[in-house]
């Protein structure tokens, strides 16, 4: 009773004379001019990064649940680290998606004779891993007279293309309306955009390869090992969610060139395909090249009776 | 106060022990520390130091994973006969079951880790804190059964611990019901886990409404295979006696599910030769070979034939009560189950890919050493938490109130 | 009825009948002039476009350099140098002259023997090509440059193939996928796929 009456005396350690206050102030002290010096430190100990945006990288947000100021915070570590890692000025933007757009693609298989120009187009414009030898896209050489994709070779390499009793069918994400690969995402790092490409944030990505054994077109490819992307073949005009620079243990595949499709140009594989056989465009407008193939040629789908509704077409003439 | 006098003891215990134990925990200690090692590899230089490739892209570690979860669901077979039908000698050691499902669930999430390309991301599938695609994504539903999963069986195992520590039977009927949601919760990751794989309508060999059924029974034959080893070795080693009904039980369950078990396998294997069109292609890879490419045939006919040899063994009677020849019936389904539950079902689905490729696969060793540093570490966990058990079940842990209470 | 009101009937008929011969729709005649001129073609029922400019391309152009000199000489006959002495192109039913303007060199000609520019090659391939035609006018054959939305510029046809050899050469692909680094590709052993009628023929010889 007579306790609660007298005034609590101050906690004093006896034999140093410090209260608790004091004790707790200086460790503060202490532990912020630690932190200072930490930041100011030598970069290579959080992995070549500056400590705030190791940090910054570490505890950033899914994208669908990011401000657009910590987007743009995002977007300027991404600049900072890919000039870090390249030595090239990456410019990484956030270019939403153009209302109104969904996008088709119709590849016309006699037409490609499986040069695999697209192929190679897709890893300049993408950035894609050098040493760790990314491809998103994969040309299968058919034989004539069947669609069964087990008789068909994907290494073929003789003198020249196209062979004979082959045809030639390129294979890459088919941005389905009803993927498999966003469903099995455990953190959903993976989703559907409103002009339907699939794209995946790569610093939310966690790694588990659940998509991968979703996806029935073997579209989505794993980063193993670090991917090398040597100064010289850097590509500086990227999207977060597109070609930036990625980094290990994350899945990335194709995004039909997002940093150039949503500003209205063609993506790196149409553009580079000589013959002319690939056709990409605007499915909601009727007047289009993509909607003139698909109402007037005998168009088809890989792998339909799965239900995935591929927005990717075939079709030859 | 009790509880931390509890945890004081129960700490004390795992300490305490004779040469041997600590021979063997130093040997674990050791298998864990070289896993360790080979982790930091990994962590390093990525998971290009395993033999999985964009075409296989689960390999040994998802192998593994599927078969501990198993083994982690069969505690359930104790959990029933214990409190359900009440029998005794099954109650005797249902807590070493329990511990045994701690332990394997441990093993299976640390097989996830270590497939997980960027770990230190594991927290983007917390809710809120992340963004977990629930309902959509099955793997968040096994993140959080196996979770649940792994906080039950804790949970039951402590408290029940706790009570005998104090000299004490639980009683309160909450426990019943936590035990009884234990018993539906053990089916569920083993069937969300086979769910995994059987929701892939891109992987023929996968899509199977059996897949469920057939990871249940090999779950149902493997488990208790282990657990009659593991009391075998406790029985010999320690002051802890097993009875013999309860082992007999267990053999029993587990001759069922084995003879199921492998009356699925056949069932498969029919329905994808009979008429064999693209979609019995895995299963060619598998049994027979494709393009001349092979590997796993000679692991999954030497598991057919184990587990042929181990079910045969185990429907004679006098062999089955027999424990010499008992318990080669359970060496035998054991390793048999871990070849065509893990390489023999993960491995094949990707093979061929869905585009026709075959590529094979072969585990690296720094992927073999990883997972012996995991087996170890749930060894480890599984002699830390029998220890206790035993301790106290024998009554050598008791609580003794101190003097000034 | 009298003579002079008949004469002044016939004078009106043959008026409105004269009249309905000149008749030209005016889209037909626009359309005919812009063949001539390189520019927007304007197709009502297609999507605005314009051609890539082929004349840039070509070496010899403009064509008078020489042939303001040379007399046109309609004989079929093999051409030298620097024309390509070979016409790969509808299996000698056609000729240099049946697409190029004879007397005015700089053009092509249809088969209403007008004057087409070469920047639009393309209505001397619809001539007979019509369905390939249409189906480049809409976009569903042929090349767009650079942009799926706003401008649209596609490829004339002798872009890609060379009317004098349409024929698209073989040519070598580019090198076949790598495997993961660290891997290497097995060695699969690949049955030469045989169709239904081969694998039938194959069982009768044996």
């Amino acid at each position: 009773m007579s306790n609660t009456k007298k005034k609590k005396a101050r906690s004093v350690d006896r034999e140093t004379g410090i209260s608790r206050r004091t004790f707790v102030k200086g460790i503060g002290a202490i532990g912020s001019v630690t932190a200072a010096a930490a930041t100011t430190a030598s970069a290579a100990s959080w992995g070549g990064k500056t400590m705030q945006d190791a940090f910054g990288d570490f505890f950033q947000d899914h994208y669908k649940k990011m401000t657009p100021e910590e987007i743009e915070q995002a977007l300027a570590r991404i600049e900072r680290n890919g000039n870090r890692k390249t030595g090239v000025d990456i410019k990484c933007e956030n270019t939403p998606p153009i209302p109104g757009v969904v996008f088709g693609y119709a590849i016309n298989i006699s037409k490609c004779k499986g040069y695999r120009d697209c192929v190679y187009a897709c890893v300049e414009e993408n950035n894609l891993g050098r040493d760790s030898q990314m491809q998103y896209i994969r040309v299968l050489e058919m034989e004539q007279g069947t669609r069964n994709m087990e008789k068909a070779d994907h290494y073929y390499d003789p003198e020249t293309v196209p062979q004979e009793g082959k045809y030639y069918m390129p294979v890459q994400c088919m941005q389905c309306e009803n993927p498999p690969c966003v469903k099995a995402c455990p953190v959903e790092a993976t989703w559907k955009e409103p002009d339907g490409i699939v794209v995946i944030d790569y610093n939310w990505c966690i790694g588990c390869r659940m998509c991968m054994s979703a996806c029935p077109y073997w579209a989505r490819h794993f980063n193993w090992t670090e991917p090398e992307l040597p100064t010289e073949v850097v590509n500086p005009a990227t999207h977060y969610l597109g070609n930036r620079p990625r980094m290990r243990g994350v899945t990335e595949k194709c995004h039909f060139c997002i940093q150039r499709t949503r500003k209205g140009r063609l993506p790196a594989c149409a553009e580079a395909c000589p013959n002319g056989a690939r056709i990409f465009g605007n499915l909601l407008d009727p007047n289009s090249e993509i909607r003139y193939v698909l109402e007037n040629k005998d168009v088809f789908r890989l792998k339909e009776e799965l239900g995935t509704e591929p927005k990717m077409w075939y079709f030859s003439d | 106060m009790a509880l931390f006098r509890f945890l004081i003891d129960v700490i004390r215990e795992m300490f305490r022990g004779s040469r041997r134990y600590w021979g063997w925990i130093f040997l674990l200690a050791v298998l864990f520390t070289q896993g360790l090692f080979s982790y930091t590899h990994q962590m390093q230089t990525g998971l290009v130091v395993t033999g999985m490739s964009d075409q296989v892209s689960w390999g040994f570690y998802i192998s593994n994973f599927a078969f501990f979860v198993g083994i982690a669901a069969a505690a359930v077979l104790l959990v029933v006969p214990a409190y359900i039908f009440h029998r005794k000698d099954i109650k005797h050691v249902v807590l070493l079951g329990e511990g045994m499902a701690v332990a394997a669930v441990v093993v299976a999430l640390m097989f996830v880790l270590t497939d997980l390309g960027r770990p230190e991301r594991i927290w983007h599938v917390i809710p809120y804190l992340g963004r977990m695609n629930f309902p959509d994504s099955i793997l968040a539903w096994d993140t959080i059964v196996l979770s649940g999963y792994f906080l039950l069986n804790l949970a039951i195992m402590f408290y029940v611990l706790f009570l005998h520590y104090r000299d004490r039977e639980p009683e309160s009927r909450l426990y019943v019901v936590f035990v009884v949601i234990g018993m539906f919760w053990a089916i569920s990751i083993h069937t969300v886990t086979a769910f995994m794989f059987s929701s892939n309508p891109s992987r023929a060999m996968w899509h199977t409404s059996l897949l469920g059924p057939r990871f249940i029974s090999s779950a149902f034959a493997s488990g208790p295979a282990l657990i009659i080893i593991t009391l075998g070795v406790i029985h010999s080693a320690t002051r802890y006696q097993i009875s013999k009904t309860a082992i007999h039980t267990l053999a029993l369950i587990m001759t069922i599910a084995l003879q199921i078990s492998l009356f699925f396998v056949g069932v498969e294997m029919f329905t994808d030769f009979y008429n064999e069109g693209q979609h019995g292609a895995s299963m060619r890879y598998l049994f027979l070979g494709l393009e001349g490419l092979g590997k796993l045939r000679p692991w999954i006919w030497s598991a057919l034939i184990m587990n042929l040899i181990a079910v045969t063994i185990l429907m004679i009677h006098p062999l089955r009560r027999n424990m010499k020849w008992l318990n080669t019936a359970c060496v035998l389904t054991f390793v048999g189950i871990w070849i065509e539950k893990g390489m023999g079902l993960v491995v094949p689905g990707f093979i061929p890919t869905t585009l026709g490729e075959v590529f094979e696969y072969s585990p690296t060793s720094t992927e073999l050493s990883i997972a012996v540093g995991i087996w170890a570490f749930g060894m480890l966990v599984f002699t830390l938490l029998a220890k206790t058990v035993i301790a106290v079940e024998l009554g050598e842990l008791k609580y003794k109130k101190p003097i000034w209470q | 009825m009298p003579a002079h009101i008949v004469r002044l009937l016939v004078l009106l008929a043959a008026f409105l009948i004269l009249a309905l011969f000149a008749y030209v729709p005016a889209g037909f005649a626009q359309a005919r002039q812009e063949v001539t001129e390189p520019g927007i073609i304007v197709n009502p029922t297609a999507v605005e476009f314009s051609i890539f400019p082929r004349k840039p391309e070509l070496t010899y152009y403009p064509c008078t350099q020489c042939h303001q000199f040379l007399a046109p000489n309609p004989e079929v006959r093999k051409l030298f140098s620097p024309h390509p002495s070979t016409l790969d192109h509808g299996d000698q039913r056609i000729w240099c002259l049946t697409c190029h303007k004879i007397n005015d060199r700089d053009y092509l000609t249809n088969l209403l023997g007008e004057n087409v520019d070469f920047d639009n090659a393309p209505e001397v391939c619809a001539s007979c090509h019509m369905q390939r035609h249409n189906d480049w006018m809409f976009g569903g054959h042929g090349k767009r440059a650079a942009n799926w939305q706003g401008e649209r510029v596609i490829y004339s046809c002798p872009h890609c193939h060379d009317p004098h050899n349409p024929l698209i050469e073989a040519r070598a692909p580019k090198p076949p996928p790598p495997v993961r680094k660290g891997l290497e590709r097995p060695e699969n052993v690949r049955e030469t796929y045989l169709s239904v009628w081969e694998s039938l023929e194959k069982r009768d010889h044996e």
